[in-house]
């Protein structure tokens, strides 16, 4: 690794050898400060003291570090240290971490895998990379040093931070990188980045042979992506013995960590919380919004200064208790005096600066000696662990949240509110400690608490359809797929079904061998349903178009329906509406926008004037040059029919099937609105967000969800005869059996062959 | 819901698990899933893992979901209130049945006919909300009881009530919890001087509860507070008071006497509670107000669940008595929070007393009967 300096602040750095150069005075310039010969030298670690010269790989001390970060000039590049760094090294100082450096350094050296505790605020997440940067000196091995974090945000601020921390540009020597952005450079030692862009680059490397050191951050929340990083890395730790891992988990009952990865040593770092005091109540709440609205109106009325977080479960429910809140409080302002308050809503789908006010200062006391004011944030499940909002004394739990689960036997995605689990309601309960001591009110019995809540909540691993696993744990060369070590093995059934549709889609042969189609399929960061139709969309001419629509499917809903313009929203997304279905119409939208764009409009204010989402239109832009650089790479043609051309719109429905043939209902009967899934015969209704007005008796989905009832989302109209045509495997008639969709398949059948034969005889 | 319910029709298809699609055994996953060495019944994963000892069965099935489309609080069943009933009956003898000693059988037995006295009563009167006033010690009302009285008053005087109280206890939780009370009790009576601290604390906790209760309905009748304020200072003197269980529905109500209010601790008790004590003056004679206190009822167990709840909560307010004296506005005079809705019972018994009152007004009855005088 290069230690380029430019001329100028060697000379502050008064170097003796160098002194003596300049002291010739001589027109001979020392070729060592020739920028033109500079990468000669790049290897030269004379080229100035670093404290780091005598510090030897896995033998370091917490000293012999710290006093490496207190000298004036910084060990990884040789600028001095700014101001700021000093500043900061002295908050660093005072982290709970920072006391245990030399235990976690023991540690460290003493076993490849290390499972490491630290409660939130211990500042894990920024020291420990960077104790660990300073013992695996990256610059003379060149293995960097990783860090994984479930959240792109994470990943983007915390090297941001850690920049600062070591006094270095962000992208340099520390640096991250993100699905669809990559900041890093030839100079960087570490890097932080999230898990799901680690296991692709696992992909073209099985031995990760880049690093030196990982670092599983977050563990706890045990995503997909980093469940199947720790049964990788296990694999690799075997092989690799230079490799060192290191788990870091914010909960406590980290024995599961330790006992998967070989009864590795644990080290705990107490975090920087208060003690919360937790109150139940002594019976069951009839109505948990009701409870929930109470309580903050009654803390608000008799507990001292300090801000209040409500968990509830969606959207809707939030707004509403927002509002109900926001009138009660004025009553009681009006009435008896109270201090004011803010409500802020907070919830994945909100536009980020709405997001951003939960930070704002709780509101001043309304009149001097008054009581004093506080903010009330309503939040789903994402100010549980994600976020981390300073000033928050007093939590309420109803104890529910919405979760993701899926069912491999109807294939169906349910959204639905469910308990959370006892190790969730403690870390809720926990959010009310982090300034001073909080108290947490449950709006449950002790009774249900112990018995009613699981212990865990499920890992991302057996909520999810594996169909990408399969796919990338194929890459990744993982071939025994039932004996694959994974800490929660995912249900047998849930497996089958993954396999069974990457089958379908032909990105396994019959001996679940990765064929080229599957091969070329994992190289998209897609599902493998979204991929297969992306590559194979040249086929039906109309790939530029379905590039588009991947794109736009692979970002959230780009419709904008506000609560208080319902009804000019739809009229406005009705102007873009294809009859024939949504995905034509998401086109039709993301054609407008481009128009606009590209006619000089300010892109901002259209999508405001139209109810579209300009981040999110934006960022399926963004995805798209993405998958189109892919797509060029891999030699994937970029076609589009004419416009004018009758065929136009089919051709892109068509292709749609080449993905999604697994993914089509019919209608039950003439003037019913119920739809029969093809194969698993679910009832289904299609979503009232769609424009399909008119009832169509085939259509394909995109996504198949439960709800308040079992909903397809995202359709558009297809022909039977398609269906045949285009995935003739699925679709063979012989396997059906016998219902309204075989016999309407026959039918169809029969017809392609009588034409076909009148065709024959002409 | 039963029939009065809403409908919720909810048409289901032939399967609605697939169980067809679970059930073959050809399909390409099975295939590929047992070539790889997998036996129908197996956990996926690594053979003989350490870690296996912690998988679940949603290891070995997909995750049973439950369709929640109502706002019921976690552990709160539909049909609350409404359970089966004449089971009581045979408790006995399925107890019996199930081997429990007839010790075990007759507190059971206690218990619940406790419950159903004290059900009828809260259904039938509502209850009282008291509020800890402190204790009597000597001639001085304190804090909390001296060491040594903890055993000689104490005993008697609040753990009896509190015994009594927890049996009203409307849920199951009642029985939990008296096991737990039991226990303390226990504890007591080994005269442990860390046991006494313990209690102390949660003495003024119970006391800081209360204190909030009264608050807290307070709030709900700013306007009259005013007045009422006035003639509490004037009860100030005389403070009679009573002691309320903490957590508890049920309130015993315990007249300890009249008292001089020279202990630093009452006095600011008192700057916090002033109409409480008024209250539970007013409550001595107070037949009148019975029917105010009837007319809560409808509500009043959603109420008082959080109202309780709030209690525990509110201890920090007390525990600074003049934060509490500053932040507290005015109150009622009314312990039992004022209801909004009405229930059977109310409607009812008001129609009752509004038919008895016709009958004894002569002027009433004349004009009913239309006889002109």
């Amino acid at each position: 690794m290069a230690f380029k300096r430019s001329s100028a602040e060697r000379e502050d750095t008064q170097d003796p050898k160098r002194q003596k150069t300049n002291g010739d005075g001589s027109a001979i310039m020392d070729p060592k400060q020739n920028p033109y010969l500079a990468h000669q030298y790049e290897d030269d670690q004379n080229g100035f003291e670093s404290p780091l010269d005598d510090f030897k790989r896995h033998k370091t001390t917490a000293v012999q570090a710290a006093k490496a970060e207190d000298s004036d000039l910084n060990p990884w590049t040789g600028v001095p240290h700014s101001q700021q760094y000093f500043m900061i090294l002295k908050t660093r100082r005072d982290l709970p971490v920072s006391k245990q450096r030399q235990e976690f350094l023991d540690y460290y050296h003493s076993s490849q895998i290390l499972v490491f505790v630290g409660e939130t605020g211990s500042g894990k997440t920024t020291q420990i990379p960077q104790y660990v940067l300073y013992d695996e000196l990256p610059h003379l091995t060149g293995k960097l040093i990783a860090c994984t974090q479930p959240r792109r945000v994470a990943a983007m601020s915390v090297a941001q931070r850690v920049a600062n921390e070591l006094d270095v540009q962000l992208g340099e020597e520390v640096g991250y990188s993100i699905r669809f952005e990559n900041k890093t450079g030839p100079k960087t030692l570490l890097k932080y980045m999230t898990d799901g862009q680690l296991l692709r680059e696992a992909m073209h490397d099985h031995a990760m042979s880049r690093y030196g050191c990982i670092i599983l951050d977050e563990a706890h929340e045990r995503t997909l992506a980093t469940d199947i990083l720790m049964a990788l890395l296990k694999q690799i730790a075997e092989k690799r013995k230079d490799l060192k891992i290191i788990v870091m988990s914010a909960t406590l009952d980290a024995q599961k960590f330790q006992t998967y990865f070989f009864n590795a040593p644990l080290l705990a770092v107490p975090g920087r919380t208060h003690p919360v005091e937790i109150f139940y109540t002594p019976e069951p709440e009839r109505d948990y919004v009701e409870a929930a609205v109470r309580t903050v109106l009654q803390i608000h009325a008799s507990e001292p200064e300090g801000d209040i977080l409500l968990f509830l479960t969606g959207e809707e429910e939030i707004e509403d208790a927002c509002r109900r809140i926001g009138l009660e409080v004025d009553d009681m302002i009006r009435e008896s005096d109270a201090g004011p308050m803010a409500v802020y809503p907070l919830y994945g789908t909100l536009p980020p600066h709405q997001q951003q006010r939960i930070f704002d200062k709780a509101p001043e006391s309304s009149r001097k000696g008054g009581r004093p004011g506080r903010k009330c944030i309503v939040a789903t499940n994402i100010a549980e662990t994600s976020l981390t909002i300073d000033g928050i004394v007093y939590v309420v739990d109803p104890g529910f949240s919405k979760q993701k689960i899926y069912n491999p036997r109807t294939r169906v995605e349910s959204l639905l509110v469910s308990p959370i689990s006892k190790a969730s309601a403690q870390q809720r309960a926990g959010r009310a400690g982090r300034t001073r001591p909080g108290k947490c009110f449950r709006l449950y019995t002790e009774k249900a608490f112990k018995k009613e809540l699981i212990e865990q909540t499920y890992p991302e691993i057996l909520r999810s359809n594996l169909a990408n696993t399969v796919l990338e744990l194929k890459k990744l060369g993982v071939e025994d797929l039932v004996h694959f070590d994974l800490m929660d093995p995912p249900a047998p059934e849930t497996m089958m079904r993954a396999l069974e549709e990457l089958n379908y889609l032909a990105c396994l042969d019959d001996d679940g061998e990765l064929t080229t189609l599957g091969s070329l399929a994992s190289e998209f960061p897609l599902d493998p349903a979204l991929a297969v139709m992306l590559i194979s969309s040249p086929e039906f001419y109309c790939s530029n178009e379905i590039l588009s629509i991947t794109a736009l499917l692979s970002v959230p809903q780009i419709w904008v329906r506000p609560n208080n313009a319902r009804k000019r929203a739809d009229e406005m997304k009705q102007q873009f509406a294809h009859p024939d279905g949504d995905h034509l119409t998401l086109l039709n939208a993301y054609h407008a926008y481009k128009g606009a764009e590209q006619g000089g409009e300010d892109a901002k204010k259209w999508c405001h004037e139209h109810f579209l989402s300009f981040r999110h239109l934006s960022s399926a832009d963004n995805v798209r040059s993405q998958l189109k650089r892919i797509m060029e790479t891999h030699g994937i043609e970029l076609v589009s029919t004419p416009f004018q051309n009758k065929e136009y719109y089919i051709n892109i429905r068509r292709a749609l099937l080449a993905g999604f043939f697994m993914q089509v209902a019919m209608r039950e009967s003439a003037n019913s609105k119920v739809y029969k899934t093809v194969k698993d015969d679910q009832l289904v209704m299609i979503h009232p967000g769609t424009v399909v007005t008119s009832p169509y008796d085939w259509v394909v989905y995109n996504e198949f969800v439960l709800t308040t009832k079992q909903y397809v989302r995202t359709v558009t109209n297809i022909r039977p005869e398609w269906l045949l045509e285009i995935a003739p495997n699925y679709y063979d008639v012989e396997t059906f059996e016998k219902s309204e969709i075989k016999s309407a398949l026959m039918r169809v059948a029969e017809k392609i062959r009588r034409r076909q034969a009148m065709k024959g005889a002409k | 819901m039963g029939l009065a319910g809403a409908k919720n029709k909810r048409k289901l298809g032939n399967d609605p698990n697939n169980t067809k699609w679970s059930r073959n055994t050809d399909s390409f996953g099975h295939k590929i899933l047992k070539a790889q060495g997998w036996q129908p019944g197996d956990y996926l994963g690594a053979k003989d893992a350490a870690h296996a000892e912690w998988h679940t069965e949603a290891n070995s099935a997909h995750i049973r979901v439950v369709l929640k489309d109502d706002t019921l609080g976690l552990g709160a069943k539909r049909n609350h209130g409404d359970e089966c009933t004449g089971l009581d009956a045979f408790q006995h003898l399925l107890g019996r049945l199930n081997g429990k000693s007839d010790e075990a059988l007759e507190t059971e037995r206690k218990a619940r006919e406790d419950l159903k006295r004290s059900l009828y009563v809260e259904q039938k009167y509502g209850t009282i909300r008291f509020v800890k006033g402190g204790w009597l010690v000597g001639d001085q009302v304190k804090d909390a009881p001296d060491e040594q009285l903890v055993d000689s008053q104490n005993g008697p005087a609040s753990e009896a009530p509190q015994g009594a109280a927890q049996v009203t206890e409307a849920t199951a939780t009642a029985l939990m919890e008296s096991n737990k009370r039991k226990t303390d009790q226990d504890d007591d009576r080994t005269d442990d001087k860390k046991r006494k601290k313990e209690r102390k604390s949660k003495k003024r906790k119970a006391e800081s509860e209360a204190a909030a209760d009264g608050e807290s309905a307070r709030e709900k009748k700013s306007k009259k507070s005013k007045k009422r304020r006035a003639e509490a200072e004037e009860s100030d003197g005389e403070a009679s008071f009573s002691s309320r269980s903490s957590k508890k529905k049920k309130v015993e109500v315990k007249l300890i006497g009249e008292s001089a209010l020279s202990s630093k601790a009452a006095a600011s008790e008192a700057s916090g509670v002033p109409d409480d004590a008024e209250d539970a003056a007013e409550s001595g004679m107070a037949k009148k107000e019975k029917k105010d206190k009837k007319k809560d009822k409808s509500d009043r167990k959603e109420r008082k669940e959080k109202k309780r709840r709030k209690d525990s909560a509110l201890e920090t307010v007390i525990a600074t008595p003049a934060e509490s004296s500053l932040s507290t506005p005015d109150g009622s005079g009314y312990s039992t929070p004022v209801p909004t809705g009405s229930s059977r019972y109310l409607a009812r018994s008001r129609f009752i007393a509004q038919k008895k009152m016709a009958f004894a007004d002569s002027a009433a009855l004349n004009q009913i009967f239309m006889i002109k005088s």
